[in-house]
């Protein structure tokens, strides 16, 4: 997926202008955390979870060299080919050649963020492969020439009447209603079940990899996934490095934070563990299968103090939880992976310098780190971003200005105090009649989208003075 | 390519890990202790279960033997399809099945598309998820658990785990003497999607229902209780 991060700003504007999609996503951010909220206080000791997983995700990472070597052992005595791929291009590269050796022409795909970020489909396309997107949401969003907008809910921008549109547009299916949300799941189902019965090499990507016993496990609810990995001939798990785990317990567990976070469920509808191809006297299943893991910086990232963004699960919440992206949504940052996790791991996986808006897409409100499931410290690492953008002067010269006046006015208090007195003293007398103001000196970019309201009499400091004051 | 590539990240690998002994790394690992899990909606584990394949939009019935559940079987599919007929797998839990007594007409074997409806014996239930479990092999084609309209499982109450710790360690004789099933599927629930404006619908790809079949002793006082559990679910606004 091409990436057009460095257009974040021009693209957050576009998406603020749009009421439609802005109440669109109102509607989403309201909804999905009082459903994961359910969940965790239903679950009880749901921070113990957490924390237990945690120990297991920087253990795993801590001695990924050990479970690394462990799973290629076990998953090639399963009877899978391992591959690894240092960059996205060779990724693509090694699945293609797979596809090309069994003179494949048709691709089911489950949906894979992994495969997002190497643009698989565009290349395989190029190497005269079909391939079809099986995740509705996916295919969806393929149909329509667009890319997610959020990583497990990818089409959630696009109303019905959008995706009857397009449904009426794409298949030639004659002439049909369409009308209920029933009748377009329906029409993909038949769509795609042809897709699935046709298809000469699978595709999906994995939720965890069990370093003891070589399985994959893969998490949905739609079973596309599952129906890839068994139709097919061919699978091609097309997976990352910190994915591993030591044990089938701790995938399981894994899964139990996964679930509840993502859709508030406490098993999706398909949780499956694959080993590899088909066993002797077995009806169905794959005849080949392939895992490609993959680098592309994420090595790096190990060796850095960005390491336990490798800890991230891939369940969306920080994006459902996070005021930028309820705003922009997930288009404006540009690249595969959107809301918080997008704005470390784009930077990190591809440039900080293209994506130095990401890391500033951020309130700084701490709400991403609160919800994380895997207790990754994302407002810390946004932060450590930033700074970094400061210290290789990425950051524009009137910001750098900015800050340093602050950072030299932070650390005088009396002064400090005296001229935000002075400041709010006058704004409140300038603004007492109309309440607030729709233009002011420096704050274009705030007044040019909304008023500025008025403060009241006296800053904090000023009035915490005076109560404590008055109680003595 | 491919093993440059991997020798390259092998060496970034342990250049960025601790460098630990096998004996350690396994030691500091069991030192870590097991995960919570999720609590249960009832203290028998068959309530329990029957309350959240409930909660996972499945569908309960109750035999008391196998004539009733081969009866329970024939009524469902009639009542679905107004057919007698059936795919099974070939586990031998179903081909001993007295098909005749409710006058169902099964073929053994793996579902052909277009074929409505199949059932699949399931090894296991977890009652922490409603989960019932399915090791693909000869006598369990996985795409009988995923094609038709309708899967139908049947399951004994006495392979029911309290959690999905318990199921690892059910299945981990059968990897460690390397007879690994090529694929473990909990299934725990119809196939389902809420990609087009968060509406639940089922169906998307696989079965539209998903209906259990209990058998080895449960009631139809547990499965009352389990009812009475999600009813009180969905007035207090739960799950």
């Amino acid at each position: 997926m091409e990436l057009q991060s460095q257009h974040f700003r021009e693209k957050a504007a576009d998406a603020l202008a749009d009421s439609a999609a802005v109440a669109q996503r109102d509607k989403i951010a309201q909804f999905t955390p009082i459903i994961r909220d359910a969940a965790m206080q239903e679950f009880g000791s749901f921070e113990a979870l957490r924390k237990h997983i945690k120990r297991i995700r920087q253990h795993s990472l801590d001695n990924l060299d050990y479970y690394l070597a462990r799973f290629e052992l076990e998953a090639t005595n399963n009877g899978n080919q391992v591959h690894y791929a240092d960059t996205p291009d060779e990724m693509n590269s090694i699945v293609l050649d797979i596809c090309q050796q069994h003179g494949a022409h048709r691709v089911a795909k489950g949906k894979s963020m992994v495969t997002e970020e190497t643009a698989l489909n565009d290349y395989l396309q190029r190497g005269g492969l079909e391939v079809v997107e099986t995740d509705l949401g996916e295919y969806i969003i393929q149909q329509a020439g667009e890319t997610p907008s959020h990583i497990v809910a990818p089409a959630l921008h696009k109303s019905k009447q959008e995706i009857r549109e397009l449904f009426l547009e794409k298949h030639a299916l004659g002439e049909r209603a369409l009308e209920t949300t029933e009748d377009l799941v329906d029409e993909a189902r038949s769509v795609l079940r042809e897709t699935f019965l046709k298809a000469d090499v699978g595709i999906i990507g994995s939720n965890a990899l069990i370093a003891e016993n070589g399985y994959s496990m893969l998490v949905t609810n739609e079973g596309n996934g599952d129906l890839c990995a068994n139709l097919p001939n061919v699978l091609i798990i097309c997976t990352t490095l910190d994915r591993i785990l030591p044990r089938g317990e701790d995938a399981t567990a894994m899964q139990r934070l996964l679930a509840r976070s993502t859709t508030g469920q406490a098993q999706t509808s398909y949780t499956s563990f694959y080993s590899g191809p088909r066993r002797e006297g077995e009806l169905d299943g794959p005849l080949e299968t392939h895992i490609v893991l993959l680098d592309n910086q994420r090595t790096d990232i190990l060796a850095s103090d960005y390491k336990e963004m490798l800890q991230c699960i891939r369940c969306g919440t920080c994006l459902n939880h996070c005021p930028v992206f309820a705003a922009t949504g997930g288009h404006s940052y540009g690249w595969v992976y959107s809301g918080p996790m997008g704005s470390i791991l784009t930077p990190l996986l591809t440039s900080l310098e293209t994506s130095e808006a990401l890391p500033n897409a951020c309130t700084s409100c701490g709400r991403c780190g609160e919800v994380c499931p895997a207790d990754i410290p994302l407002p810390d690492l946004l932060r450590d971003l930033r700074h970094e953008q400061y210290q290789q002067k990425m950051t524009a010269p009137r910001w750098r200005v900015g800050l340093k006046l602050h950072a030299w006015l932070a650390v005088r208090p009396s002064l400090y105090q005296f001229l935000t007195a002075m400041l709010t003293t006058v704004l409140h007398r300038l603004g007492r009649k109309k309440g607030s103001f729709s233009q002011l000196p420096f704050a274009a970019g705030w007044t040019s989208v909304r008023d500025f309201p008025a403060p009241q009499s006296g800053t904090f400091m000023q009035q915490y003075k005076a109560r404590t004051k008055a109680d003595e | 390519m491919s093993s440059e590539s991997r020798s390259r990240i092998m060496a970034k690998v342990r250049g960025a890990s601790r460098g630990q002994g096998a004996a350690a790394i396994e030691s500091e690992l069991a030192g870590m202790g097991v995960a919570p899990t999720a609590p249960l909606p009832h203290e028998d584990t068959c309530i329990a279960f029957m309350a959240n394949v409930l909660r996972n939009h499945g569908t309960l019935d109750i035999a008391g033997n196998r004539s009733e559940a081969v009866k329970l079987i024939g009524q469902y599919i009639y009542q679905h399809f107004r057919s007698h007929r059936l795919v099974a797998g070939n586990d031998p839990h179903l081909a001993a099945m007295p098909w005749r007594d409710g006058g169902v007409l099964p073929r053994f074997g793996e579902v052909e598309p277009g074929e409505p409806v199949a059932l699949s014996y399931a090894q296991w239930g977890v009652a922490e998820t409603g989960a019932t479990v399915f090791l693909t092999g000869k006598s369990n084609p996985s795409r009988n658990n995923l094609l038709p309209e309708r899967h139908l499982v049947l399951l004994d109450v006495n392979n029911l785990l309290p959690d999905l710790e318990s199921l690892w360690r059910q299945i981990e004789p059968n990897i460690e003497a390397g007879s690994r099933p090529r694929g473990i599927q909990c299934i725990a629930g119809p196939s389902s999607t809420a990609d087009i404006e968060a509406q639940l619908v089922h169906g998307a790809h696989g079965p539209r229902g998903w209906h259990i079949i209990l058998t080895g002793g449960a009631t139809h006082e547990q499965l009352q209780t389990a009812q009475t559990i999600v009813a009180c679910d969905d007035t207090l606004g739960g799950s």
